[in-house]
């Protein structure tokens, strides 16, 4: 194990093992939440190359605002875990209380935690990691996201069916309001929040100032995630059941579905290769399906039990921020 | 496909069809993250029903200790069984675990302790799952048998346990008849221990189901013992000797559920080669041939006027 400190202050390059001859091969990184593993599979072969360890149960990943280091939650097994996000070579683990889905300010200056079983949002410094604020705001806090400008934070909480706002320079509480039952994929669009709602098999849309219920849309049952595909601007919500289980592709400005794909498995999170292909984790079918959006059909890879998040190294190319959300 | 997938996708669809559903229905969608692992634990549970069925039933015709001219009092200990491995008591245990897990991990962090797991806090036990999984097998086996040792030596508690040693058509079945407010005891015991050690990893539910196959397998009518393996594994032998009239209550021996090297090293292991009627000669009729209601009840009564003649012991005894 490394300690927090040195995991944060050793030259990674160093700790990695030796690179590469030839460039590194496009990886995934999934995260198999129910098999306390992390499947490494080369996008190119579509093979498992690596599988690596966690303590628990690894589900949520971001990376660092430097992009040199991919973290993976653990929330079962109160750590990090660091991987270089171009080989994903891990680069060992810290502790952290219950991390289930984080994401780090636009300004990089601090790092977001929803500890979704201890029901606390953490506010940690993102350089050293130390503990900054910590917000009681509901039960099992769930997804979250920022305003682009970086003044707010949003974060849902499943199990009080609301949705709680703090201002990230203040670090005081805006608001929390009642927003459906079982919140979860919150997701900043077009100046206003969608979070998705479970309970109610569809989204929300909620105005960031006062988080009053702007809009209400349907995609399937069970909606539980919402990705962004920035360059064909696209809006998509996975839908995780019960009964049947899709991928509900909307119009970012309308809000209306353009296209629903029926992925078998529970899909939870996803992620775009360049070529368009979808590559989605499906939670109840040890698999990552990868889905052709212009014909509806997909592939599908074994992986650990229960694959949670996913991550792609293809998205580095991208420019502007990264996070798991934005494809 | 691997039977490890296999169930997952099985687990998959009891979740999606089946226990989302209502879930959903009475808006307990917060717990649409922890349905999968229930889903994976009835699957599982029933498997191993079926494999235990598979291999015990033939051998117990095989080589029988006992021929029993009706089976009534077995059938007492199938509804145990199913209710354990395949039915509620999982989920509410899993349930109750979690809420209580949940509330201390809660409570330590607040005080600015993050609890650490096994796996996390010896060197170089991480990325060894196996050797991981093994270990916490053996820690776990040597609380269990503490704990079994212990309910034999409180008055109280073995009120509570004679349930379990009350049966004179001991079987593969009988493994798992129990009082509940016993598994609530085993319940505390195991919590504690999860929370000094971390909660086992549940990545080799496969290997996890072997072990309760052999507690199983030990209680079963069948002539066998390990040979060289004894001071390692249970066998059926071994435990019958524990569940014997004579070794009923206090003074009994082969407490281990699992490894009996526990017994071996804690000097209460008896290797004798012997295959001895079971039961529990003081224990009520109720306790051996009743409902599964009846002996609820009566173990019930049993312990509560065990507490109250401890409690008047304990008073006698008192300065006046």
């Amino acid at each position: 194990m490394i300690t927090r400190r040195t995991a944060l202050a050793l030259p990674f390059g160093l700790l990695a093992p030796a690179a590469y001859g030839d460039t590194p091969p496009p990886i995934c990184v999934v995260m198999n939440s129910g098999a306390a593993s992390i499947s490494v599979i080369d996008m190119n072969t579509r093979q498992i190359i690596a599988t690596e360890p966690a303590f628990r149960e690894p589900s949520h990943w971001a990376l660092t605002p430097d992009r040199k280091t991919l973290y993976v939650c653990d929330a079962g097994g109160n750590a990090f875990f660091a991987f270089d996000p171009v080989t994903a070579a891990p680069l060992g683990h810290c502790t952290i209380a219950d991390p289930y889905q984080l994401a780090y300010s636009p300004d990089g200056k601090y790092l977001v935690v929803n500890a979704l079983r201890l029901n606390h949002v953490d506010v940690y410094d993102a350089a050293s990691l130390s503990l900054v604020k910590r917000f009681k705001a509901g039960e099992m806090p769930s997804h979250l996201d920022f305003s682009p400008d970086g003044r707010w934070c949003f974060s849902s909480q499943q199990k009080t069916n609301a949705l709680f706002s703090f201002d990230v320079q203040t670090l005081e509480p805006r608001w929390t309001v009642p927003i459906g039952n079982t919140p979860a994929g919150v997701l900043w669009l077009n100046d206003k929040i969608i979070v998705c709602i479970m309970g109610e098999n569809g989204i929300i849309e909620v105005d960031p100032v006062d988080g009053r219920i702007t809009r209400r849309i349907e995609t399937g049952p069970g909606a539980h995630n919402v990705f962004y595909d920035e360059d064909n601007k696209i809006l998509y919500i996975s839908n995780r059941g019960p009964g049947d289980t899709s991928l509900a592709a909307l119009d970012p400005e309308t809000l209306e579905i353009k296209r629903i794909y029926k992925i078998p498995g529970g899909p939870d999170d996803i992620e775009i290769a360049p070529d368009g292909k979808i590559w989605i984790a499906r939670r109840f079918a040890e698999a990552v399906a990868i889905l052709d959006p212009v014909t509806g059909e997909y592939d599908s890879i074994p992986v650990g039990r229960s694959p949670h998040g996913i991550y792609l190294s293809t998205c580095l190319a991208r420019k502007g921020k990264l996070t798991a959300e934005i494809i | 496909m691997s039977l490890d997938r296999l169930f997952s996708n099985l687990a998959g669809y009891m979740d999606q069809y089946a226990v989302l559903p209502i879930l959903y229905h009475f808006h307990w969608m917060e717990w649409d993250e922890l349905s999968f692992d229930w889903c994976l634990v009835c699957i599982y549970g029933l498997f191993a029903v079926i494999v235990t069925y598979a291999v015990c039933l033939p051998m117990e015709r095989w080589r029988p200790v006992e021929h029993w001219p009706d089976q009534k009092a077995v059938l007492t200990d199938v509804f145990y069984t199913l209710l354990n491995r395949v039915g509620v008591i999982p989920v509410i245990t899993f349930l109750l675990f979690y809420q209580a897990q949940t509330w201390f991990t809660g409570w330590v962090v607040d005080m600015g302790f993050i609890p650490p797991t096994l796996d996390s806090l010896v060197p170089g036990l991480f990325g060894h799952p196996i050797i991981t999984f093994w270990i916490y097998a053996l820690i776990l086996d040597c609380a269990d048998y503490w704990r079994h040792r212990l309910s034999h030596s409180f008055r109280a508690w073995y009120a509570l346990h004679a349930l379990h040693h009350a049966q004179r058509q001991m079987s593969f079945w009988s493994d798992d008849r129990n009082h509940i407010f016993d598994d609530f005891i085993t319940f505390v015991w195991f919590f504690v221990i999860g929370l000094l050690i971390g909660i086992p990893p549940l990545q080799f539910p496969l290997l996890m189901l072997g072990l309760r196959f052999i507690e199983s397998f030990s209680h079963a009518n069948i002539r066998m013992s390990f040979g060289p393996l004894e001071p390692i594994l249970v066998s059926p032998r071994f435990h019958r000797l524990h569940h014997a009239l004579r070794a009923a209550g206090r003074g009994s021996c082969n407490y281990a559920g699992v490894f009996s090297i526990w017994d071996v090293i804690f000097g209460t292991a008896d290797f004798s080669n012997a295959y001895l009627p079971t039961g529990d000669a003081k224990a009520p009729e109720a306790l051996a041939t009743g409902t599964y209601l009846e002996q609820q009840l009566c173990g019930a009564k049993m312990f509560f006027q065990s507490l109250a003649k401890s409690w008047h012991a304990l008073g006698s005894r008192r300065p006046t």
